[in-house]
């Protein structure tokens, strides 16, 4: 059961999807009224096997994000917390439980559909920034943008203007600070105009002043509208969040 | 997404450039073997095509040695009455029958062998499309001598000059020096027949007589009827051919399994190349399932990468045979049999795509599994083990 020190952003629109309208969907404590739902976890679990042991990454978790909100995951190392966010960003499949992001069951949809998804409704930021060395960073940001779906080129300069970064169009990764690489990783995360941005660890590599700009940029992001998701140990960023959920040993704790 | 393999080759360039190396080695192989098959039997064609006739009446023996050292002008030890040529020549069916005598003449002071050809004036008939240099003359008198190309020019005579042979004891006079026909003429002495018959001792025999019939389709039944004459064969022009590709297939073959092993150890190479590549990228390519890269798109760059490795690999093999082949030629000629003058690994445009069409192939093939495990990689598995 998720423990959510709730600071809700938006305001309960109406009845938005299927979920909203279970008594059961929401977790208890949790706001009662918001935005509709960005992201629904219900009782999952994630198992690994390792080798003959069995280990319960996730247990049992439920939570709901709405629409517009910025959630950080807390916890201490081995807590689950980029687990949980593989599962929301559909890079994972949970052993039990269901998860909906905006309103499609992840279980129902196939691996194609599964992609889709991550490349249209979600941006993903990594601590290791997973840039592409041999491409420059306009390519890097745009290289989503060409994983079909999208027939309008993208906008990569206004993006990048975005994230302060427009004079380093022409660069590689190898040339970058860590925390213009993580800027560049945002702005890629937002090529495909997603409506959920997830980011694990987005400071984690980065010394305070650089982690500062990018705690401001995922807050202006999400000031504009965008659901903003982190893992993070980082507690200025944390304190800059809506919520937080804390999870240890792969249960939310309250 | 080619761009994107493209720029993934380079990023190991040593790895990439020794997987091309094996590549464009086995690649240029291949080439070389085919262009050498195919220029093979396109000058034997020619030069078969060029001796004007459809079959010979050779001496008893192997026929086809018999045949082959007359065609290259070699000597023969045993030899033909004169009588089988008023044989053959009494048969309505043939057109022409050109009787020859071909003898070698050890040059020891030079450190050759010359090859000397007696003919007679239906030689010309049957070689009509013979053409002499400017000055020359055909046989006016027995102690003349008509040089080939390559004969004049290592003797260094030109028509009307004196040509001593101190191992003949013979002065005679070019009368006639032919230009440049692609084939053994090149490099042959040809005097008139009595003379050469003097010259070696062998008066009124012959080493073979070329026959040109008046319709070759008959050259089944004439040969048939030939075959009679005594101490005598035939032996067809399309027999001859036959025997010599058979004994460059023999050849062949072994450059074959050599050209086999090349390509597996290439297919290998690629494949090698592809998986390294897969294993220590798999976080990227994680990162790029995670941000909406299809199974399909990811089956797709890797298979690119492999295709491109096989197609630049093959462009290189192909460029090398071109490069190598004069090499190549000079290597293969001396085991050859029946060698046609002509260049012996033409490159041409067809053995060129095909070997390019085979390495891409293989560099597909190579590349087919390296790229089902980077589409089947799981994300979030991915992204963890980097």
């Amino acid at each position: 059961m998720a423990s959510l020190q709730a600071r809700p952003s938006c305001g309960y629109s109406d009845g938005w999807r299927s979920l909203l309208t279970n008594p059961q969907s929401a977790a208890p404590g949790e706001p009662s009224t918001g935005a509709p739902l960005a992201v629904a976890v219900r009782g999952v679990t994630k198992v690994y096997r390792r080798g003959i042991e069995e280990v319960r990454a996730i247990d049992d978790v439920t939570f709901d994000i709405r629409r517009g909100e910025f959630l950080a995951i807390t916890g201490h190392s081995g807590a689950g917390k980029t687990t949980l966010l593989q599962l929301i960003g559909a890079m994972d499949t949970p052993t039990s439980g269901s998860i909906l992001i905006n309103g499609h069951e992840l279980a129902d949809m196939q691996d194609s559909k599964l992609t889709r998804l991550r490349r249209d409704e979600i941006g993903f930021v990594f601590q290791h920034f997973g840039l592409l060395p041999t491409l420059t960073v306009a390519e890097n940001v745009a290289l989503p943008a060409s994983f079909g779906g999208k027939r309008k080129p993208p906008d990569v300069k206004a993006l990048l203007e975005r994230v302060s970064l427009q004079h380093r169009m022409t660069h590689r990764p190898s040339e970058l600070s860590g925390g213009e690489m993580q800027r560049v990783a945002i702005a890629r995360a937002l090529v495909n105009g997603p409506s959920l941005l997830l980011a694990d660890e987005p400071t984690g590599n980065l010394d305070s002043g650089t982690s500062e700009r990018i705690i401001d940029l995922l807050q202006s992001l999400n000031g504009d509208g965008l659901t903003v998701v982190v893992v993070t140990h980082n507690e200025a960023l944390a304190a800059k969040s809506d919520r937080r959920l804390l999870l240890r040993d792969g249960k939310a704790e309250g | 997404m080619l761009g994107l393999a493209i720029r993934n080759l380079r990023r190991r360039p040593f790895r990439t450039g020794l997987t091309l190396a094996g590549l464009a080695v086995s690649t240029g192989l291949l080439t070389s073997l085919l262009a050498m098959s195919d220029g093979y039997q396109q000058g034997l064609r020619t030069e078969l095509n060029r001796m004007g006739m459809q079959m010979m009446l050779v001496p008893l023996g192997c026929p086809y040695d018999a045949a082959a050292r007359v065609l290259k002008g070699r000597d023969l030890n045993v030899t033909l009455p004169e009588s089988a040529l008023l044989d053959v020549r009494a048969d309505a069916a043939v057109a022409v029958a050109a009787p020859m005598y071909t003898a070698a003449m050890p040059r020891p002071a030079s450190g050759r062998t010359d090859l000397w050809m007696g003919i007679d004036d239906s030689t010309r008939e049957l070689k009509s499309w013979w053409k002499f240099t400017p000055g020359s003359t055909w046989f006016t008198a027995p102690d003349t001598v008509i040089l080939g190309a390559d004969a004049a020019q290592t003797e260094m005579r030109k028509p009307g000059d004196l040509f001593y042979c101190p191992e003949a004891k013979k002065e005679l006079r070019v009368c006639g020096v032919l230009e440049r026909t692609g084939t053994s003429d090149d490099s042959l002495f040809f005097v008139p027949l009595a003379t050469a018959q003097a010259l070696f001792h062998q008066p009124n025999r012959l080493s073979g007589i070329a026959i040109r019939l008046k319709d070759p389709g008959e050259t089944g039944a004439v040969a048939e009827r030939l075959q009679k004459i005594k101490g005598a064969q035939v032996v067809t022009m399309a027999e001859m051919m036959g025997t010599f590709l058979n004994l460059l297939g023999a050849a062949r073959s072994l450059v074959l399994s050599i050209a086999i092993v090349a390509i597996a150890v290439s297919l290998l190479s690629v494949f090698n190349t592809m998986m390294a590549s897969v294993l220590e990228r798999t976080r990227e390519l994680g990162v790029l399932r995670a941000l909406g890269l299809s199974r399909f798109r990811s089956f797709c760059l890797m298979a690119a990468e492999a295709t491109l490795l096989g197609a630049v690999g093959g462009t290189l093999g192909i460029a090398l045979a071109v490069v190598g082949g004069p090499f190549v030629e000079r290597t293969v000629r001396p085991t050859v049999p029946l060698a046609p003058n002509h260049g012996l690994v033409p490159v041409t445009l067809v053995s060129a795509v095909y070997c390019l069409a085979l390495s891409v192939i293989i560099g597909l093939g190579a590349g087919l599994y390296p790229a089902w495990r980077a589409s089947r990689l799981r994300p979030a598995e991915a992204v963890r083990e980097g």
